[in-house]
């Protein structure tokens, strides 16, 4: 375990790497105020993949790596929908995939939001509507918001978030 | 056990209008083909002898309507609860557009161990971390795990279907999408059909591009491993440390391909690569990995954990006809690059480990890695930025195989006038999934996520 301390302190922290710009730091500062003010500080997302290539799943992984470190502003992603605020839905909503996924919206307690991740819930990436395909999202589930991307990079989904919270002041 | 058998990799069917063909595809042998007659639609099993041969042919059921005689599972696969009975997608009259309705649902009898004390434990579709779903049941005498059935499909798209009647240029970037953790691998068996239907031959400094961004997907994949599997048995440091890794290969894939995933990177992007940046990636990327075994190694807790945990023998694996990661943990030297002379020809040789257990997986994954830096210091030399186009394609029918990060993709793909009229899509995984339940007996249930991640297999590759 030394040697890992050892390595740790000559690394310093990655989170603050000079890679991720003012823009990112302003976007940091942005969600924390809107999670603040809107979540008491603390926002929990359900993710839930309804037929994705996974990714979208990759890329909310990656949001918790030592780069991104989303846990940090607030956001947490829990493993049940009952702990959750916000539902976070990635992939084309499949047939087989349908009463599950609505099953585990039953399951948020209100007030909920459902965010659709990627192109695939709203039909807009290359993966077509086929008889397997029962999306949009939009028709079976009240999407809120919509996060664009094939998949949206950690900074998209940060962005995204962003734009979630700055909708809710409408 | 018979080691001659031969490895069933494929077997598939195919609508030709008045009648039915299906497809096999053993190892080392051409494909050999069944004539099967509308009229009656049957043929006989392979599941008795091929355990690998059951989700083949529960598919062909379902997509074709054929039945097996002998074939002792014939309980629904890709048509789940509430699917229509009798709806046959993959038959040349039925429309791809067609909109489903829900039918009444229909239960889906699972395999279980009866007994006093036995009890179930139904795990999935929707799990609890961010990862694909999938549903897993266990047979349970108190922890322990006496049977596993893996069901899946719950991502079922229809993408085999919805690539019917497209060119290879407009299959493209759905082939790209049909798994993310291995577009790099998909695209390029599709390359490798475009090339042999217009009888052409990649040049070395295009096909090293195309293995390099492999080898770099492949990278990419083995240290979100290395950071996952440790965290399973919670040792989240690892998981800081090989995730940070993760993102940095991921930001080089970005760097070159302009996409953090390499999506329709094979056919498209012409920016000139600077090989002074993926050198000093490369050599840094040493440095981690050689750094991060020789911590780990140290971490005796976590190899409690690991070692002799969820074997997968070497019988078993081959019975199964297992392949990539699993498959080379369990002595089995199976892997694409062995039998590609582009690959040996630049000393390329396949890691091995015997022991068959979560620490073999994870060796595997360590040694993986290395051997893909290696290799792309070579491809870095020899690579240009060309990304490759498609040629006109001769009709016919073509296969490919890539060596993805999970292993052995087998690509299959007929050609009419330009068009697709079948494509075939072996994961890597379609196999190897059906072999995970070997692994579970002897083994505690808390240990399953271990396992499984262990393996580390692809659900939107599995279930199309």
């Amino acid at each position: 375990m030394f040697r890992y301390w050892q390595r740790r302190f000559k690394t310093g922290v990655l989170t603050e790497n000079p890679q991720l710009d003012e823009r990112l730091s302003d976007l940091r500062k942005r969600l924390k105020k809107g999670i603040a003010k809107h979540f008491a500080g603390s926002l929990a997302i359900r993710m839930v993949d309804s037929g994705s290539c996974n990714a979208c799943e990759a890329e909310c992984n990656a949001l918790s790596n030592p780069y991104y470190d989303l846990e940090r502003l607030g956001i947490r992603f829990v493993a049940s929908p009952r702990h959750a605020d916000v539902m976070l839905l990635s992939g084309v909503l499949t047939f087989n995939m349908l009463p599950h996924v609505l099953d585990a919206w039953e399951q948020i307690p209100e007030p909920k939001w459902c965010i659709t991740l990627g192109d695939c819930p709203v039909l807009q990436s290359p993966i077509e509507r086929t008889f397997a395909v029962k999306g949009p999202a939009g028709e079976h589930l009240p999407v809120a918001y919509h996060i664009p991307g094939c998949p949206p990079s950690p900074e998209a989904i940060l962005e995204g978030l962003v734009g979630f919270l700055e909708s809710m002041e409408d | 056990m018979n080691e001659n058998k031969k490895r069933l990799i494929a077997r598939f069917a195919v609508d030709r209008g008045d009648r039915f063909e299906i497809l096999t595809r053993f190892e080392g042998e051409t494909i050999q083909r069944e004539r099967i007659e509308h009229q009656e639609a049957k043929a006989p099993s392979l599941m008795p002898r091929y355990p690998a041969a059951v989700w083949f042919e529960r598919k062909i059921m379902e997509d074709f309507g054929i039945r097996f005689e002998g074939a002792f599972d014939t309980r629904p696969l890709l048509h789940h609860e509430r699917w229509p009975e009798g709806v046959h997608p993959m038959r040349r009259d039925f429309d791809p557009d067609t909109v489903l309705e829900e039918a009444p649902y229909r239960p889906y009898r699972y395999a279980t161990v009866g007994g006093e004390g036995v009890f179930e434990v139904a795990v999935g579709p929707i799990h609890a971390g961010i990862i694909e779903p999938g549903h897993f049941h266990f047979s349970q005498a108190g922890e322990d795990m006496l049977h596993q059935e893996v069901r899946h499909f719950y991502k079922y798209r229809g993408i085999e279907k919805s690539c019917e009647g497209k060119s290879l240029t407009e299959a493209a970037p759905i082939v790209a999408r049909i798994s993310g953790n291995e577009s790099v691998a998909a695209q390029i068996a599709l390359a490798r059909i475009a090339e042999r239907a217009s009888d052409t031959q990649t040049p070395t400094p295009q096909r090293a591009r195309q293995a390099l961004l492999l080898e770099l997907e492949r990278i990419i994949h083995h240290w979100t491993d290395l950071g996952f599997i440790p965290n399973d048995a919670g040792f989240a440091a690892a998981l800081a440390y090989a995730s940070a890794r993760a993102e940095e290969a991921r930001r080089l894939m970005a760097a070159l391909t302009g996409h953090r995933f390499g999506f329709d990177a094979i056919f498209s992007g012409t920016e000139d690569w600077d090989k002074a940046t993926i050198n000093a990636w490369i050599e840094r990327n040493f440095e981690a990995i050689e750094w991060f075994e020789s911590w780990i190694t140290d971490i005796p807790s976590l190899w409690d954990r690991m070692d002799t945990t969820g074997i997968l023998k070497r019988a078993e694996a081959l019975r199964y006809g297992c392949v990539g990661v699993m498959a080379r943990a369990s002595g089995l030297e199976r892997d694409v690059r062995m039998s590609d002379p582009f690959y040996t020809e630049r000393g390329f040789a396949a890691a091995l480990e015997e022991s068959g257990d979560v620490a073999a997986r994870f060796k595997i994954r360590i040694a993986e890695i290395k051997a893909s830096l290696e290799l792309m210091r070579r491809f870095a030399e020899e690579a240009e930025a060309e990304p490759y186009r498609i040629a006109e394609p001769r009709d016919g029918a073509y296969d490919a195989f890539v060596e993805s990060s999970l292993g052995e993709l087998y690509l299959y793909m007929e050609l009419e006038a330009g068009k697709i009229t079948r494509l075939f899509f072996r994961d890597p995984s379609f196999v190897n999934w059906q072999a995970l339940p070997t692994l579970m007996p002897g083994n505690i249930i808390a240990d399953f996520p271990l396992i499984n991640k262990s393996c580390d297999l692809s659900y939107a590759g599995n279930d199309l």
